[in-house]
């Protein structure tokens, strides 16, 4: 679990304009609530977050806020990025207690080599889990080795770190084996394509 | 090749170009996708073309997905005709992408291979494009 401190400013312009010249000048606009607290808008610095983010918790790190001469602890609930760029554009911060539960999606990684016949599905990237504020896992691990086609792992058979619980459905298929293409159906594939394309190339059909 | 089944109307005016991407700017499936730099308009043809390229590079292995679809019918007016006489017949269809969008995505394979494949499709495709990996380690 990662945990990093940075220096946040109440925010006092509010709207895209306030928004954009927010950003212009380095900083990210945020918002930060929970606890029955009406929300408080901050600005965050982009640099301090853009690292605070490339920890390996991503964007389950848990922030020590220095804001207005108090820390305050806070999880990212959400986080919205440039489609392009990828900079942060804006972060809702949800504030927690330590020994607090709190839900939370955790990235799945896959370990082991599976069957050399078999292709990997991995059908859930994140899964949701309940934990400690303080310390939540970093990411889950996924064992694959000797997956065969036909076979999967659900969120149940998932070995949890200690102290945290699984909060998404326990029968949720997370990796599944499928069966690789043979060469004749992949031929037979791009075949049928290479003839569907002539015979449709002259006139789209759509009826109204 | 892609082409809906039935549309409300068969003739549309053409779509906005405007504007960044609003949404599928982040892989969903797999492990590798491309994304748009670019808006343009990508055929039917085009994204079968590109999915083509892929498939045939990766060979048995990996899974390819289609993030767009082409629902826009695009019209033209045959050649040598005066202007006037109504709108002309539908030509193409076309999936109206935005800068930052998310087109094919891909999983299953090493990602050199994924590279290389991507890199093949996005010589079919209008617009210019990149590689991206899934961000998190999954």
């Amino acid at each position: 679990m990662s945990e990093v401190r940075i220096a946040a400013e109440p925010r006092t312009e509010f709207g895209k304009g306030g928004a954009r010249r927010t950003r212009r000048a380095g900083k990210v606009p945020a918002v930060l609530y929970g606890h029955g607290q009406p929300p408080r808008h901050i600005a965050l610095p982009a640099h301090d977050l853009l690292h605070a983010f490339k920890t390996d918790a991503g964007t389950n790190v848990l922030l020590t806020l220095e804001l207005s001469g108090q820390t305050e602890l806070a999880l990212p609930k959400e986080v919205q990025r440039h489609p392009i760029r990828g900079s942060y554009e804006h972060v809702d911060l949800v504030l927690v207690n330590r020994g607090e539960h709190v839900s939370v999606e955790v990235a799945l990684v896959l370990i082991g080599e599976a069957d050399p016949d078999t292709l990997v599905d991995q059908q859930v990237t994140a899964l949701s889990v309940k934990a400690d504020a303080a310390s939540l896992p970093d990411r889950i691990e996924v064992d694959i080795t000797g997956l065969e086609a036909g076979h999967g792992i659900t969120a149940a058979q998932l070995e949890l770190p200690q102290g945290v619980e699984l909060e998404a459905d326990g029968e949720l298929v997370v990796v599944q084996g499928l069966a690789k293409r043979t060469v004749a159906q992949m031929e037979a594939d791009l075949g049928e394509t290479a003839e569907g394309t002539e015979g449709t190339a002259a006139a789209p059909a759509a009826s109204a | 090749m892609l082409i809906p089944r039935k549309v409300a109307h068969r003739k549309q005016h053409h779509p906005k170009r405007t504007g960044a991407a609003k949404g599928g700017t982040r892989i969903a499936f797999g492990e590798y996708a491309i994304q748009s730099l670019e808006s343009a308009y990508v055929t039917n043809r085009q994204i079968e073309s590109a999915r083509i390229a892929m498939t045939r590079h990766i060979r048995r292995g990996g899974k390819v997905w289609i993030n767009i679809y082409p629902d826009r019918p695009l019209t033209k007016k045959p050649a040598e005709t005066r202007m006037g006489s109504g709108k002309g017949s539908p030509e193409w269809w076309v999936a109206n992408v935005k800068p930052g969008r998310i087109m094919f995505e891909l999983s299953g394979v090493a990602e050199p291979v994924a590279r290389e494949a991507m890199r093949r499709a996005i010589h079919k495709l209008p617009m210019k494009c990149r590689f991206v990996t899934r961000e998190g380690g999954a």
